[in-house]
């Protein structure tokens, strides 16, 4: 026994026009090949011939030392070492938005919103879109909603892209930023090492007295050591292995040692704000 | 008097029958009762009707298609020189950008075309979506669009890694640490792609399995479905086109445009 649904008037319109559709492209359509095969083929060799001219720019502008940037960049980075870390936390150029979208939201109250709930939303977007979108309606200027709607993603993305590609990065400090660092905030000499420590090591992700650069939601250290509840021994365990307090975005730096862990526990301590 | 009718000559139509006689053999073995087998599916995928109005935007999906076999044939290649091991997977890549016989640029294709490949899926989404090309019948393959772009870009991630230089790996470790922060998967997640708690032996062996055999059998695995949609389903005309199939214009004196857009019945063009 077959049930017989009724059908929306809408799915009729809708199957009308798809069977004048396949009747108007057996009439009047043109063949795939040649006809549409040919401009793929072009297009393809275009995309090919690109492909082969970044390789060359990428190749013949660098060099073999992992110094030596090209046009496009390094053949490759120094070689991954977990102990020492001249941290270059930087995706792919696709993943950049991402990225970038992670400045704005701070650990650990919303960082959650840039790592799980933008990304999903978008996901969701993604998928739900011929089930949000049921009009008939193809011609673009009749549909400004949806037009609207792509060029604010697009420029959105865009945005969040080229500054994720500028944003600054961390670079590390010489003598004289040290000393004023250190006169700033009221530092004792002996949070000198920690301070240095700081530098190669946190602050591509930790601002200190308006050093260093802010990513992946990473909190501000200026006066981190006033916080209640804080001292040498818990710096100490939270820098080596940050997921014990629940903190899974942040590396673990317990291959930087004993002797590191202990000075920049120090540091931290001793900066309660400052001037 | 009779017209002598010319006909091919019997020698001729034999050697017609023997060179055709493998597609014959093919097609006697893949046809399905009386649907068409392996060569008629050819012959129909090529043949088939497209809309007359098609344009060169409608070339960004099969160039897509191109670049992921750029990746796909470059990656084969790579593999063959590539060490996934933290203890000799930097070496190998300076062996192969620096020593290996145009290594460089089989490296280098492998690393830009990666980016090109995302691009142009980005630009075919939005020629899709401008289009409205997304809308019935088509929206299962809207859907599966969606998922090799989205396997695509983590194709990106794991790939990312394998050079295991300083970028890579820190990258990937803030990277896996902030899929740790989702709700519920978020710490098995780390556990998975690491291999264990951390990055090390165990996380470049499984990222290089991912990106070499798990995603890329399932991008070919729905490219191969997105495709036979497009086939079954029809390409889509241009929205704005006079000839906009399916529209319901009669043939005839076109009405009169305004501007880009034409004006009359419907809208609702496939």
């Amino acid at each position: 026994v077959t049930v017989q649904r009724r059908k929306s008037p809408r799915a009729l319109e809708r199957e009308a026009q798809f069977k004048q559709y396949k009747a108007d492209v057996a009439k009047r359509g043109k063949p795939f090949y040649p006809w549409a095969m040919f401009h793929d083929t072009v297009m393809s060799l275009v995309v090919v011939c690109v492909i082969i001219a970044l390789a060359c720019v990428w190749y013949f502008t660098s060099g073999e030392d992992p110094e030596d940037a090209g046009l496009l960049g390094v053949r490759y980075a120094e070689p991954a070492d977990p102990g020492t870390t001249t941290f270059v936390p930087r995706p792919d150029w696709y993943f950049y938005f991402l990225f970038y979208l992670l400045r704005i939201f701070k650990w650990p109250e919303s960082v959650i919103l840039g790592t799980v709930g933008i990304p999903t939303i978008l996901i969701i977007l993604l998928y739900a879109l011929p089930f949000l979108d049921l009009r008939r309606e193809r011609r673009i200027l009749r549909r400004p909603v949806a037009v609207t709607a792509l060029l604010l993603t697009a420029v959105s993305m865009g945005v969040l892209t080229y500054k994720g590609a500028t944003a600054e990065e961390a670079t590390a400090a010489g003598g004289e930023t040290i000393d004023r660092v250190l006169a700033d905030n009221d530092l004792p000499e002996s949070s000198r090492q920690g301070l240095e420590l700081y530098f190669a090591n946190c602050s591509s992700c930790h601002t200190y007295g308006g050093e260093g650069s802010s990513n992946f939601g990473a909190p501000d250290l200026t006066d981190i050591g006033a916080q209640e509840g804080t001292n040498a021994d818990f710096f100490k365990r939270y820098v080596s292995d940050p997921s014990q307090f629940g903190n899974t975005v942040m590396p673990k730096f317990g291959a930087l040692g004993e002797e590191n862990l202990q000075a920049i526990a120090d540091f931290l301590v001793a900066s309660k704000g400052g001037g | 008097m009779p017209v002598p009718v010319r006909t091919k000559s019997r020698r001729r139509q034999q050697l017609e029958q023997a060179a055709l006689y493998p597609l014959d053999w093919v097609e006697e073995r893949t046809r399905l009762e009386d649907r068409s087998g392996l060569v008629g599916g050819v012959k129909y995928f090529l043949f088939r009707k497209v809309p007359g109005d098609i344009s060169w935007a409608h070339t960004l999906g099969s160039a897509s298609l191109t670049a992921f076999l750029v990746q796909a044939i470059t990656g084969v290649i790579l593999a063959m020189y590539y060490r996934p091991d933290p203890n000799s997977a930097y070496e190998s890549i300076q062996h192969i950008t620096n020593d290996v016989t145009l290594g460089w640029l089989v490296r280098g294709m492998h690393r830009w075309g990666a980016s090109v490949f995302i691009i142009l899926m980005f630009f075919h989404m939005a020629r899709v979506f401008l289009f409205g090309a997304y809308k019935y019948p088509r929206e299962l393959n809207w859907i599966v669009g969606a998922t090799i772009l989205l396997l695509g870009m983590f194709e990106g991630f794991t790939g990312y890694l394998l050079p295991w230089d300083q970028t890579a790996y820190w990258a990937t470790i803030v990277g896996v640490n902030l899929q740790g922060t989702g709700p519920f998967v978020g710490p098995f997640l780390v556990n998975v792609l690491n291999g264990g708690a951390d990055i090390g032996v165990e996380t470049l062996s499984r990222f290089y399995a991912i990106h070499m055999l798990l995603l890329p059998g399932a991008i070919f695995a729905l490219i191969g479905l997105h495709l036979w949609l497009v086939v079954r389903i029809g390409v889509s005309s241009q929205p704005w086109s006079p000839e906009a199939a399916g529209s319901g214009e009669p043939e005839g004196p076109k009405p009169a445009r305004t501007g880009l857009v034409r004006t009359g019945r419907g809208g609702g063009a496939q």
